[in-house]
């Protein structure tokens, strides 16, 4: 039937190919479509850890080691002021004590995300592979 | 060149260019770039990014979220209310479940803002959730 049409309509060809030059066009303009959209981004970033058993959620508030953001960017550890450089240390220390306790960064809603990702960095340089960070206070 | 192909080929009356082999190799790098393709959400706007030592590359980043330094949150090249921040990430993971997300907050930006992001994150069920920072890694 195919060969049939094709003959009527192209009587002086004598074989029939398909003419595959139509579909590499569609082809190429695929590709180069994909190419283009292709978005290689490159993303680095400190894994914000969650807890994924809900009910375990409520462990003792002294096993964990408790940084707080107040609203001027100041760290507070323990009820003490702590300057940003010393921060590793004191997680490392108290880690070393409590090796199952995780940190919980509770920063001040005015605080700055600058200050939250130096302690974040921080607590991992420690070693403490549990970070979280709890809800804005005030 | 044609007249080698007519000595070689010389039962074959015209010499055409088989694109038989080109059309596999086309349509190899086709099914590659759509399969890499990660149909990755860019928020749309740049900020300054907190540096960290520590940070990871995040491979299987598909929302990104971003802070200003105004403390405007943008997803997907449109600036969203705190309110609706939920609505649209629940938008953009029912599109692809799998990926993580990653909040590009300002280092200048607020927390207050940053943890709407993370609980909106949470209560949707986004498996990873990373706080994007810079620096070698």
């Amino acid at each position: 039937m195919r060969k049939h049409h094709f003959d009527e309509l192209h009587g002086d060809e004598d074989e029939s190919e398909i003419n595959l030059t139509p579909m590499l066009d569609v082809v190429f303009i695929m590709l180069i479509f994909f190419i283009v959209t292709a978005s290689f981004v490159k993303e680095a970033g400190l894994d914000v850890n969650r807890p994924d058993a809900p009910q375990q959620q409520a462990p003792p508030e002294e096993a964990n080691i408790l940084v707080r953001i107040d609203s001027t960017d100041d760290i507070w550890i323990d009820r003490r002021l702590i300057d940003p450089r010393a921060v590793r240390a004191n997680i490392e220390r108290m880690w070393a004590e409590n090796p199952q306790a995780s940190v919980i960064i509770q920063p001040s809603r005015r605080s700055t995300n600058k200050m939250l990702v130096a302690v974040m960095d921080a607590a991992r340089q420690a070693g403490v592979p549990d970070v979280s960070i709890a809800e804005s206070t005030r | 060149m044609r007249n080698s192909q007519g000595a070689y080929g010389a039962e074959e009356e015209e010499s055409e260019i088989n694109l038989t082999p080109m059309l596999d190799v086309v349509f190899i790098m086709l099914i590659f770039f759509i399969v890499t393709a990660s149909f990755i959400k860019e928020p749309g706007i740049q900020i300054n990014r907190p540096d960290a030592v520590m940070g990871e590359k995040q491979a299987d980043a598909a929302i990104l979220v971003a802070i200003s330094p105004e403390n405007e949150i943008w997803i997907d090249r449109k600036l969203t209310d705190p309110k609706e921040v939920r609505v649209a990430i629940e938008r953009l993971h029912s599109e692809n479940p799998k990926g993580s997300l990653v909040v590009q907050a300002d280092s200048e930006s607020q927390n207050e803002f940053l943890v709407i992001v993370l609980e909106a994150a949470k209560a949707v069920g986004v498996g990873n959730v990373a706080i994007s920072t810079e620096g070698d890694y």
